[in-house]
C-alpha cells in the first residue's frame, strides 16, 4: 500500500519536474521569437564561423574513440574538406541556381591547379620570372609569381576556359549539356596527363604532375612590418596547417558572400529564372546563352580558385587528382544539400567531404572493430561513391529540394499560416495550368480572389 | 587490328542499340547503360569459367559453343533484368519529373550500378580463356578470315536480325514505336505504356549483356569498364543519329573504325591515350554541327 | 460571302505581320497571314482549337522562327529574332498554360519581368554599388506597384506556385506588364476562369487599357471577354484569315459560324 503511494508521489514529482521543463523551454523560445528577424537569422551564422575559425585550437583536444565517427578531421583533412566544399558552392552556382547539370566541374579544378602549376613553380624552366613569390632563391628558373596574385590569375583563365567550354555547350538541351560537359570533364584530364610531349614541349609534366609548387605567404616586409607570416609551410608547427586552414576558411567565405549577393540580384533572378522555366525566362527578357555562360564562369570562377590553393597547399598538381567522380562527388553535395541553397550545400558538403577523407574510414573501422567478426570485414571507403550514387537517387525520388531546403524559411512561413504545399508530393505541383484547375491542391486553404 | 576494330564495332553497336531505344521511348539518357554492360559481362565470366560451364581452352568444340551459346542467353536474361529492375526503381516513379531530377538520378544509378559490380566482382579485370581460335576458316586471295573474326560476325548479325523482326514487324515493336512517338496517344490506343517502356528497357539490357560476352571474347571487363565503354558507345548512337536503329549500328562501325585507326597506327596518329579526347571531340562536333546525327531528322523547334 | 478584305497596312501601325507562314515538317500550321495591329488598339484572335492562334502568337514572340514571311514591329524588322531581343523591343506575353516560375516569390516573378529594363551587372551586384542598390530598391518599388495594379500586394511574397488559379493569372499579366511592352500578347487568360473572375479580368483588361499606353492581342474562347473588350477580332481556321472586322460584324459572318458550328449550323 505504502509503496504504491510512494511511487505515485514520484510519478507526480516526474510530472512536475517535466512540465517545469517544459515551461522553461517555452519561455525560452517564446523570448527567441520575438527577437529581430535579422538577430534570428545572423546567429546561426556568428556560431558556425566561430566554432569553424577556432577550429584549429580544439581540435587536438576531441576525444578520438567516439562512437561511429571516431573523431574529428584533423586540421590537415580539414583544409582539403573545405576545398572541396569550396568547389560545391562554385557548382551550386551552376547547378543549384542556373539548372545547368554540369557532370564536368573537375575541370575548372584542373585547370585551377596546373595554372598554379604553370605559375608557381619551376616547370617553365626555360624562363626566369620572379614577381612577389615569397621564399624563392632568386637563381630558381621557372615563372614564380605570388601564390595570391596566382589565385587571382587561375581564376580568370579557369572562368575563361569556361565560357570557351559553354560555347559549343550551353546551347544544348539538359541531357546533351550534360553528356558533354562530362565529355570536357574527361578531356582536360586526359590533355593534362599526355600533355608533356606535345609536339616536344613539355606543358603538364605528364603523369609526373607538376610538383613542387611555391607556397603562399607574406614576405618579410609584411612580416615585419605587422607580423604576418613569411612563408606558410616554414612557420612553425603547428602553425602552417592552421594558416592553410584559415586561408581557406576566408576564401569560402569570399564564395559564400559572393553567391549570396548573385542571388539577390538581376542576374541571380535570370538564372534561377532560367532553372525554373527556360522558355518563360527567354519570353521575359532574359538573354539565355549570355545568362547560361556567366553562370558557368562564375562557377567556374571559384573552382580554379579552389584547384589552385589545393595545388599550393599540396605543392604539386597531379593528373590522379582529377577524375569524373569527383564531379559526381561535387554534384552530390549539391543535391544533399538542396539546390540553390548556400546552408544547404555547406553543410551537405562538408559532411560529405568528411566522409570521403577520413568519415568513411572511422566508420568502417569502427564497424569492423566493433561490429562485425573478423572474418568478415568490409572495406567501407571502397564503396564511397555507390554511397554518394545511393544519396543522389534517393534524394531524387524522395526529398528533391535537398536536406536544407532553399525556400525553407519562406515555406514555414507558409505553412504556418494555412498547411504548405510540403504535403504534396513535389513533382506534381508544376500541374497549376490546366484549364478548370482551380484551387490547387492545398489542404484546408481558404479559396481567395 | 581489323579483329579488334571489328569485335569493338559490333561491341559498340549493341550497346548503342541499347542507349537509342531508352532515348527513343523516354528521351532519357540511361547513364547507367555502360555499366550494365559491365555487370553483367563480369557476370558471364562466372558462367564461362568457374563453377557453371567450366569452358577452358582445351574444353570440346561442343562444349565451348553449347556452353556460350547458354552465356550468351543468360547474360541477355541477366542484362534484361537488371536494366529493367533499374527502370523500375529508380525512372519509373519520376516519370512527370522534370528532366533534371531524371537526369541526376541516372548518373546516381550509374554509380550504383559500378559499386555492386565492385562489391561482387572487386577491382581485379576478369577474362574468359581463349575458346576461339584465331585459326582461319578460309582464305580469300590472301585475306585471311580468322574465326574468331568470323565469330563476331556469327553471333551480332542474327541479333541485329532479330531486333529488326522485333521492332517492325511485332505487336510488342509496334508498340514501342507508337509509344516513342506519343506516350499519351499510345495509351489511349490501348498500349500499356508500362509494361512497353518495361519491355524497352529489358530488351536494351539484353542486348548489353549479349554484347559483354562477345567483348569478353576478345577483352577483359572490369568494374568500371562500363563508364568509358558507356560513352563511346553513346557517342556512336548520337553520331547515327539518337533514336534511329541502324544509325546507331552505322555510328558504332564508324566509331570502332576510328579508334582502331587511332590506335592501331601509332606512327601517324596520336594514339590509345587520345582515344577518349578524340570521341568525345567528336561527340561535341556532332551536337554542335549536326546534332541530329547522320541519319536522324531535324526536330521541330518549339516550347 | 467574299473574302475578307486584306486589313490595310498603315504607316502608323504598331505591328505587321506580312504573309507569315509556319511549317512543321509536313504540318501547315500558318498559311500565308496578313496581320496588322493599330497602336493601342485592342484586339482578338478567335477561331477553333488548332488554328493556329498560339503558333503565331509564338511566331511573333519569337520562340517559333517563321517558316516564310515578315513581322515589323514599331518599325523595326523582328522577324526570326530571339524571344529576348522581341522583348526587349517591347512586346511582351502571357502564356496558355501559365509559365510562372514556381519557386520564386510573387515579387521576384514580377523582378524578372524588369530584367531587360535593368543595368545591374555583376560587379556592381557584387560590390553592391550605390547604383545598383538604388536600382534595386527603385525596381522593387515598381514590382510591388504592378503588383498592386493587378491586385496581388497582399501575396507579394508568397511563391508563385501556391497562388490560387486567378491570382497566377494575374501575376502573369503583372509579370508581361513588368517588361514595359508597348504590346501585350494575352494567350487565353481567362481560361480555367468562373464568370466572376472572367468579369474581374475584363475590368483589369480595362483598367490597363486605360491607364497605360499599349496595344493588346488577346487569344480567347470566351466570347464574353472577346466581345465585351475587344475593337477589332480576327478569326483563323487552319491557320488562314477567314474573317476580320468589329465583334458584332464577326458575329454575324457565316464563315465564322460554319469554322466553329460545322456546315450543318448554317444550313
Amino acid at each position: 500500500m505504502a509503496s504504491s503511494g510512494r511511487r505515485a508521489r514520484a510519478s507526480v514529482r516526474g510530472y512536475r519536474q517535466r512540465a517545469v521543463r517544459a515551461s522553461r523551454l517555452s519561455r525560452v523560445a517564446e523570448a527567441w521569437g520575438t527577437l529581430p528577424e535579422r538577430t534570428r537569422s545572423l546567429t546561426p551564422v556568428v556560431i558556425v564561423v566561430a566554432l569553424a575559425v577556432t577550429y584549429p585550437f580544439y581540435v587536438d583536444s576531441v576525444p578520438t574513440n567516439i562512437p561511429v565517427i571516431k573523431t574529428v578531421p584533423p586540421l590537415h583533412d580539414a583544409v582539403t574538406i573545405l576545398v572541396f566544399v569550396m568547389m560545391g558552392v562554385g557548382l551550386n552556382i551552376v547547378v543549384g541556381y542556373a539548372g545547368l547539370l554540369d557532370l564536368g566541374y573537375v575541370a575548372f579544378y584542373a585547370i585551377g591547379a596546373y595554372t598554379a602549376g604553370w605559375l608557381a613553380s619551376g616547370q617553365f624552366e626555360q624562363v626566369k620570372v620572379h614577381f612577389g613569390a615569397v621564399g624563392i632563391p632568386s637563381s630558381a628558373t621557372g615563372i614564380h609569381i605570388s601564390i595570391w596574385l596566382v589565385l587571382l590569375i587561375a581564376a580568370v583563365v579557369t572562368a575563361v576556359g569556361g565560357i570557351l567550354i559553354g560555347l559549343p555547350t550551353l546551347r544544348l538541351r539538359g541531357d546533351y549539356l550534360a553528356i558533354v560537359t562530362l565529355g570536357f570533364g574527361e578531356i582536360i584530364p586526359q590533355f593534362v596527363r599526355n600533355g608533356d610531349e606535345l609536339h616536344g614541349f613539355d606543358l603538364t609534366h605528364g603523369t609526373f604532375g607538376i610538383s613542387p609548387i611555391d607556397p603562399p605567404g607574406f614576405g618579410h616586409t609584411l612580416n615585419s612590418a605587422i607580423g604576418l607570416p613569411v612563408r606558410y609551410d616554414e612557420s612553425f608547427p603547428p602553425t602552417p596547417d592552421r594558416l592553410f586552414f584559415w586561408t581557406i576558411l576566408a576564401l569560402i567565405l569570399l564564395t559564400l558572400f559572393c553567391s549570396m549577393r548573385l542571388r539577390d540580384s538581376r542576374l541571380g533572378r535570370a538564372w534561377i529564372a532560367i532553372r525554373e522555366d527556360e522558355t518563360a525566362a527567354g519570353a521575359m527578357g532574359i538573354p539565355l546563352m549570355r545568362t547560361k555562360t556567366w553562370a558557368y564562369a562564375g562557377g567556374a570562377f571559384f573552382g580554379g580558385i579552389a584547384g589552385a590553393y589545393i595545388a599550393t597547399f599540396n605543392s604539386g598538381a597531379f593528373p590522379t587528382q582529377f577524375d569524373f567522380n569527383i564531379s559526381v562527388f561535387l554534384l552530390c553535395m549539391v543535391i544533399l544539400g538542396g539546390m540553390g541553397s548556400l546552408w544547404g550545400v555547406v553543410v551537405a558538403g562538408t559532411i560529405l567531404a568528411w566522409l570521403n577523407f577520413d568519415g568513411l574510414g572511422n566508420i568502417g573501422s569502427w564497424i569492423n572493430t566493433t561490429l562485425l567478426p573478423s572474418s568478415h570485414q568490409i572495406d567501407v571507403p571502397k564503396y564511397s561513391f555507390g554511397i554518394y550514387g545511393i544519396i543522389i537517387v534517393l534524394m531524387m525520388l524522395f526529398r528533391p529540394t535537398g536536406l536544407i531546403p532553399e525556400r525553407r524559411r519562406k515555406r514555414e512561413i507558409e505553412e504556418a499560416t494555412h498547411g504548405g504545399p510540403l504535403d504534396q508530393p513535389l513533382y506534381e505541383m508544376r500541374g497549376a495550368d490546366e484549364p478548370g484547375a482551380g484551387e490547387r491542391g492545398e489542404p484546408g486553404k481558404i479559396p481567395r480572389g | 587490328m581489323a579483329l579488334i576494330g571489328l569485335t569493338t564495332g559490333a561491341v559498340y553497336a549493341l550497346v548503342a542499340l541499347g542507349y537509342t531505344l531508352v532515348y527513343g521511348i523516354l528521351q532519357l539518357i540511361n547513364f547507367a547503360h555502360g555499366d550494365v554492360f559491365a555487370l553483367s559481362g563480369l557476370f558471364a565470366t562466372t558462367m564461362i569459367g568457374g563453377a557453371v560451364f567450366g569452358l577452358t581452352d582445351t574444353s570440346t568444340t561442343l562444349g565451348v559453343v553449347g556452353g556460350l551459346a547458354a552465356t550468351f542467353v543468360i547474360a541477355a536474361v541477366f542484362g534484361a533484368a537488371v536494366n529493367s529492375s533499374i527502370e523500375f526503381v529508380a525512372y519509373r516513379r519520376l516519370r512527370s519529373a522534370p528532366r533534371l531530377a531524371v537526369l541526376i538520378t541516372a548518373v546516381g544509378m550509374s554509380f550504383i550500378v559500378q559499386n555492386i559490380s565492385l562489391a561482387i566482382y572487386d577491382v581485379n579485370a576478369r577474362s574468359i580463356p581463349p575458346l576461339i581460335s584465331g585459326s582461319s576458316v578460309f582464305n580469300i586471295s590472301g585475306v585471311v578470315y580468322t574465326w574468331d573474326a568470323f565469330f563476331v560476325v556469327l553471333v551480332t548479325a542474327p541479333v541485329l536480325v532479330l531486333l529488326t523482326w522485333l521492332v517492325k514487324s511485332t505487336r510488342q515493336g509496334k508498340a514501342m514505336r507508337a509509344t516513342s512517338q506519343d506516350p499519351e496517344a499510345a495509351a489511349i490506343m490501348g498500349i500499356n505504356v508500362n509494361r512497353t517502356i518495361s519491355f524497352t528497357f529489358a530488351l536494351a539490357g539484353a542486348l548489353a549483356g549479349i554484347g559483354a560476352t562477345l567483348y569478353l571474347v576478345e577483352f577483359n571487363i572490369r568494374y568500371d569498364t562500363g563508364f568509358t565503354l558507356g560513352l563511346i558507345a553513346f557517342t556512336a548512337a548520337v553520331l547515327g543519329g539518337i533514336g534511329n536503329l541502324t544509325g546507331a549500328v552505322l555510328g558504332a562501325i564508324l566509331i570502332g573504325m576510328i579508334q582502331a585507326f587511332n590506335e592501331g597506327l601509332s606512327w601517324n596518329a596520336p594514339g590509345t591515350a587520345w582515344t577518349k579526347s578524340i570521341v568525345f571531340g567528336i561527340l561535341i562536333a556532332i551536337l554542335v554541327f549536326r546534332p541530329e546525327g547522320l541519319l536522324g531528322e531535324r526536330t521541330p523547334e518549339g516550347a | 460571302m467574299s473574302e475578307p478584305a486584306p486589313t490595310p497596312a498603315k504607316n502608323d501601325d504598331l505591328l505587321v505581320a506580312m504573309s507569315v507562314r509556319k511549317e512543321f515538317g509536313g504540318l501547315l500550321a500558318v498559311n500565308d497571314l496578313d496581320f496588322a495591329i493599330p497602336q493601342r488598339a485592342i484586339v482578338s484572335l478567335i477561331g477553333p482549337n488548332g488554328a493556329g492562334k498560339t503558333t503565331f502568337f509564338n511566331m511573333l514572340t519569337g520562340l517559333y522562327k517563321p517558316t516564310a514571311g515578315a513581322v515589323i514591329f514599331d518599325g523595326h524588322d523582328v522577324t526570326g529574332k530571339p524571344p529576348h531581343t522581341i522583348t526587349k523591343a517591347g512586346i511582351g506575353r502571357t502564356f496558355q498554360n501559365i509559365r510562372l516560375f514556381p519557386q520564386m516569390t510573387a515579387l521576384e516573378n514580377v523582378l524578372v519581368g524588369m530584367h531587360s529594363r535593368l543595368k545591374g551587372g555583376i560587379l556592381g551586384s557584387i560590390f553592391g554599388t550605390p547604383r545598383v542598390r538604388r536600382e534595386e530598391r527603385e525596381a522593387s518599388e515598381k514590382a510591388r506597384e504592378l503588383l498592386s495594379f493587378a491586385g496581388l500586394r497582399r501575396v507579394d511574397h508568397e511563391l508563385a506556385e501556391s497562388l490560387s488559379y486567378g491570382d497566377q493569372r494575374r501575376l502573369e499579366v503583372a509579370r508581361a506588364l513588368a517588361t514595359e511592352p508597348k504590346l501585350l500578347l494575352l494567350d487565353e487568360p481567362t481560361a480555367g476562369m468562373n464568370p466572376q473572375e472572367t468579369v474581374a479580368f475584363l475590368d483589369f483588361v480595362s483598367k490597363l487599357r486605360e491607364q497605360r499606353t499599349i496595344a493588346i492581342l488577346l487569344i480567347e474562347h470566351d466570347m464574353k471577354v472577346v466581345m465585351g473588350v475587344s475593337e477589332r477580332v480576327t478569326v483563323l481556321d487552319y491557320g488562314e484569315k477567314i474573317a476580320e472586322g468589329t465583334p458584332h460584324e464577326i458575329q454575324h459572318d457565316e464563315r465564322v459560324i460554319e469554322a466553329y458550328l460545322g456546315k450543318a449550323a448554317t444550313g
